[in-house]
């Protein structure tokens, strides 16, 4: 079973869901480029003929590629094994070079796939229209009936039932969490539960919209995929910008908050000129630099991921190996930061200088391994080369391109982004690879969302009002009645069921102080005193930082529960966990007292968001019985539950 | 980008749905405690490493010069030389190997610690594993209540400089490597236990609704949460977990490793290896020592031999030594003479027990010329060579690829690392 969850996931169910609403998917024998070819091509093949190596001549990163071939001829020809290159030496097994050579299951998928004229997952998607007219801006009402019309179409293809709709206490907690970074309190979550008004969820999503917390949150999301893993430093010290890049996430939460466009808040990093202390924005490239300095490759990999949804980190080095980057296109875009100087504190125009001679160009550095020393004009992705003035600052250049209406990797990045975000996963997976081989899941929704998103000026709070709006952002997660965990996992992949997803760290950390009643919570090792034997101890990093790193969640997979045994012991052991909440001494003075029974409805409410069943009223009077009224251990019990860390 | 697929969670989900762990309104967690408590240590090999973060002098250690601050003294193994103020260890040689001739280009703390901890040089954006969260993963039980990797704090004496800490990170291996860190030996693991609780009544307060929810929301998410939940509930009550309590050591044990805190670590160690941790790292900061490392070495050289020759002595009468290899080294060594500056062209590292071929001195630096001991004049070992003989030491395969984001495969130890074959047998 357990290699079924992991093999569905990969195999069994993401390429199929590619398929869906496609004339292809009633095909589901027929061998396809990305499904079936392209799995063993990368493992077996791209390495020596790929971006990296071109072992004799020969490209397979593409078909165009592989029809041209190499110096025996073309690696295929379409309807015709016999005379593909590719199948004649798998077959007699005289490639792969190794000892490991395809299974017969891998031989016949790559034979049918010549025979039947090299079917593409992309080219069966040929029924990508939006729905909606593009250029032109929509209400929200009518944007997420449109995302619905999609969804539906594709899960009535692949005969899969959507889940109901969420229940009123779900979607409460739910978009809470997502919009605010935080649960309800208890008398917000009454305000809704009780409330009678048709129209309360997008109302709700508007109210939460206009809180500073929604730009709050979204700026601490935006920073935690702007920064790397680890953050960088100098190679010495290794002091890290941790309190600078809290600060970036301020910033862009201001913007967020006030409503500014993607656009603008893109320009405003991109161009940023300055120092610190009146621009935050400015360690943007810090983090994205190396060794605590800017450099123009690294800039330009995080333009290229966050901004434009594609990876070239590969490219930087030499062209990639598996998709069609080449590291020209890499150090094309990095040409724009070349002149460019910056470090944790400041970034600024500089001086051109290096080996090239025009201001336009970069000079790839040693650290590349292929074509070292090779002059790149900057250019566009995929498009013209800069031509500017002499001493002309370029980003304002890549600026422009970038947040242009036509460009076309700009609108859907973003909404794939956030797409994901909601969702847990992206219409085009991973969310930064975007690429003709790497289709998405649903070819209208993705153009729709971007069509909209470049329609609307890039209101950030107009796209996220769409999909929150949507019957797909608002179905339950809760699985009724008898189900086959197939089917349960292609409705999850499909965005016919909301999937059960972890709460970040910040997320956890904030409605953790909401219960207690503490914003200064603490949950760091309790320093004791006369224990240790000689020597001193470490000094920690404060509070939230160290909350941060130990319940870091997996940022690419939301779904992915990665906690172990020391966040579960925090969780169960931490004295300050047992020690008393402030929230619940000031329920307990109010007048009337309350009862026994309103005070488990009021934790439940303030941690669960919803009111207790009858039998966890019971199993909670029991422990009070038990314990003299210890409804700390009850607020413990709460947030130790599977429903607390996890967004339902 | 790329998706991590920890399988561990996965297997747990597995395992627990099976076995019905969950599925009962008692308290479930204590039927495990039995079996738990009789695993012992499949037998393979496992790793101490001695972490010295700032950088410690060779010329103070294990590579004195002719004319050195520190006099050479005879050890047990004729002909090999090591500071007099290190008897004890001196007389552990025999099961010991010295590497003096590590050459490892960098000579900033942060970059080298990551250097020698991966065998890789950092860069931003990809991060590579560590060691210690490579033999969690190769060597580690699956499942076990006990975690692969333990990281000790010995904390700092003098000073506590030479730079930021090198956190061990798993990377692509998955986030269930990562280590498990021990703030202070003398107190165990943070959060195992919590005194005169009611933590039964609780627990059994949670299970009914834990069951409940797991039917409602059948994913790998719940399935996740409730295993490490339960592991970590195993933990605190497996006897296994009193690894942790040094006061379960006899006080003659204490005393023998002595009563610093490396020393306390030390013995923390050899406790955990003894119940099934795979890779342990003590480490031990402030050997940044810009002014002059005699007057810090002379404070340190009692406990650090006293620690170390009583960890080598223990292991052996104990029977371990040959599955556990002890590791002693910084991130760099110190320049020659006073050892003042950071230096990383020629310095040593100590290796000991693991069933190496130990009694024996690899590599040489130079005895004569301007500055002694300034060059590798035998067999240099970059930290690729080192971080392939250490996997190959502990039985990990060098040649496997592990699949890093971007479908980039990635090798345990660079290409172009050559292993030190003399030290293996």
């Amino acid at each position: 079973m357990t290699r079924k969850w992991k093999a569905w996931s990969i195999r069994g169910i993401a390429v199929p869901i590619l398929l869906l609403g496609s004339a292809v998917f009633a095909q589901a024998q027929e061998s396809l480029l990305e499904r079936d070819v392209l799995p063993i091509l990368t493992k077996q093949c791209l390495g020596c003929h790929g971006g990296l190596r071109q072992k004799g001549g020969l490209d397979m990163r593409t078909v165009p590629a592989m029809l041209k071939g190499g110096k025996s001829g073309p690696a295929v020809k379409s309807h015709d094994a016999n005379a593909s290159e590719l199948w004649k030496r798998i077959q007699a097994d005289e490639m792969p070079p190794g000892e490991k050579k395809l299974s017969p299951a891998e031989k016949a998928h790559i034979k049918q796939w010549i025979t039947r004229g090299l079917p593409t997952v992309a080219k069966s998607q040929k029924d990508d229209d939006p729905i909606l007219k593009a250029g032109q801006k929509h209400t929200p009402k009518e944007v997420a009936a449109a995302i619905d019309q999609h969804l539906n179409k594709a899960l009535a293809s692949a005969r899969l039932k959507a889940a109901p709709r969420s229940e009123d206490g779900e979607f409460l907690r739910r978009v809470y969490l997502d919009l605010t970074g935080r649960v309800p309190t208890a008398e917000q979550a009454v305000a809704f539960l009780d409330s009678k008004d048709q129209d309360r969820r997008a109302k709700l999503i508007d109210t939460l919209l206009a809180t500073p917390r929604f730009g709050e949150h979204l700026g601490r999301t935006w920073r935690d995929w702007i920064c790397p893993p680890e953050l960088p430093s100098d190679g010495n010290g290794g002091a890290q910008p941790h309190k600078q890049a809290q600060n970036l996430g301020k910033w862009l939460g201001e913007r967020f908050a006030a409503g500014d466009s993607w656009a603008k808040i893109t320009r405003d990093i991109i161009t940023v000129d300055g120092q610190i202390n009146n621009k935050p924005q400015v360690i943007f490239f810090g983090l994205v630099g190396q060794g605590g300095r800017l450099t123009a490759d690294g800039a330009a990999r995080a333009v290229g991921s966050l901004f434009l949804g594609v990876q070239l980190q590969c490219a930087q080095c030499h062209d990639d190996p598996y998709r069609d980057w080449s590291q020209k296109e890499h150090w094309a875009l990095a040409a724009f930061f070349r002149k460019i100087t910056g470090d944790f504190n400041k970034v600024s125009e500089g001086k051109a200088g290096g080996a090239a001679k025009n201001i336009t160009q970069i000079t790839i550095p040693n650290s590349a391994f292929k074509n070292v020393g090779t002059t790149v004009n900057a250019a566009f992705l995929k498009g013209k080369v800069l031509s500017v003035k002499k001493d002309e600052a370029l980003r304002p250049h890549l600026a422009d391109w970038l947040t242009a209406k036509d460009n076309p990797y700009f609108a859907r990045a973003f909404a794939n982004r956030m797409w994901f975000y909601f969702f847990a996963r992206g219409i085009v997976n991973p969310v930064d690879d975007f690429r003709a081989l790497n289709p998405p899941t649903h070819p209208g929704l993705m153009k729709l969302l971007a069509n909209e998103f470049g329609a609307a000026d890039f209101d950030v709070k107009h796209l996220i009002r769409c999909i929150c709006n949507s019957d797909a952002y608002q179905r339950t997660s809760r699985v009724q009645g008898k189900f086959n965990e197939h089917d349960l996992a292609a409705l999850t992949m499909a965005f016919g069921r909301m999937p059960l997803r972890v709460m970040t760290a910040d997320v956890l950390f904030d409605s953790l102080k909401l219960a207690y009643g503490d914003p200064g919570l603490d949950l760091r090792a309790i320093e004791s005193k006369g224990s240790s034997t000689a020597g001193m101890s470490a000094p920690v990093a404060d509070a939230y930082l160290e909350f941060l790193r130990r319940f870091g969640t997996n940022k690419e997979d939301a779904t992915d529960f990665t906690h172990g045994i020391p966040q579960m012991l925090t969780m169960i052991n931490h004295p300050r966990l047992l020690a008393g909440s402030r929230a619940l001494d000031s329920h307990r003075k109010r007048k009337p007292a309350p009862t026994s029974a309103q005070t488990v409805e009021w934790l439940y409410l303030s941690t669960l968001s919803r009111r207790p069943t009858s039998e966890e009223h019971a199993e909670a009077a029991r422990y009070l019985a038990q314990t003299k009224e210890s409804y700390i251990g009850v607020l413990w019990m709460l947030v130790n539950r599977s429903e607390y860390l996890l967004v339902r | 980008m790329f998706q991590h697929n920890p399988p561990l969670s996965r297997r747990d989900f597995a395992r627990l749905s099976a076995a019905g762990v969950l599925s009962s309104v008692t308290v479930p967690w204590f039927e495990t405690l039995a079996q738990a408590a009789a695993i012992r240590r499949p037998r393979g090999k496992s790793c101490i490493l001695l972490w010295m973060d700032g950088g410690p002098s060779q010329q103070h250690t294990f590579d004195p010069k002719p004319n050195g601050e520190f006099r050479a003294a005879p050890s047990s193994v004729p002909g090999i030389r090591i500071v007099e103020q290190l008897p004890q260890l001196s007389q552990c040689m025999n099961d010991m190997a010295i590497l003096r001739s590590m050459q490892t280009q960098i000579n900033d703390h942060y970059d080298a610690k990551y250097f020698l901890h991966t065998g890789f040089r950092r860069v931003t954006g990809f991060e590579h594993p560590a060691i210690g969260c490579i033999a969690s993963h190769q060597l580690g039980p699956v499942n076990d209540d006990m975690p692969g990797f333990v990281t000790i704090d010995a904390g700092y004496d003098i000073r506590n400089d030479g730079g930021r800490l090198y956190r061990s990170v798993p990377a692509y291996l998955g986030p269930q490597h990562s280590p498990l860190a021990v703030n202070d030996p003398g107190r165990g693991l943070e959060n195992l236990r919590q005194p005169d609780s009611d933590l039964d009544a609780r627990l059994t307060m949670l299970a009914g609704s834990e069951r409940r929810f797991a039917q409602d929301y059948p994913s790998p998410a719940v399935s996740a949460r409730q295993a490490a939940f339960n592991r970590a509930v195993r933990l605190m009550q497996s006897r296994r977990s009193r690894a942790f309590n040094l006061d379960d050591e006899s006080a003659s044990m204490r005393e023998a490793y002595g009563s610093h805190r490396f020393g306390q670590s030390c013995l923390l160690a050899r406790r955990l290896i003894e119940s099934g941790v795979s890779f342990v790292e003590v480490f031990h900061r402030g050997w940044d020592d810009h002014n002059g490392a005699a007057r810090n070495m002379i404070l340190r050289a009692p406990w650090l031999d006293r620690a170390m020759a009583t960890l080598i002595r223990d292991l052996k009468q104990r029977g371990m030594l040959d599955d556990t290899l002890i590791v002693w080294m910084g991130e760099f060594g110190r320049t020659p003479g006073d050892g003042n500056g950071h230096f990383s062209n020629a310095w040593s590292t100590m290796w000991a027990g693991g069933g190496i071929n130990t009694g024996q001195v690899i590599g040489r630096t130079s005895d004569t010329g301007r500055n002694p001991g300034g060059t590798v004049t035998q067999r240099p070992i970059s930290p690729p060579d080192y971080i392939a003989t250490l996997c190959l030491a502990l039985g990990i395969d060098i040649h496997q690829n592990f699949q890093a984001p971007g479908q980039r495969p990635m090798p345990v130890a660079d290409h172009a690392a050559q292993p030190i074959r003399e030290l293996l047998r």
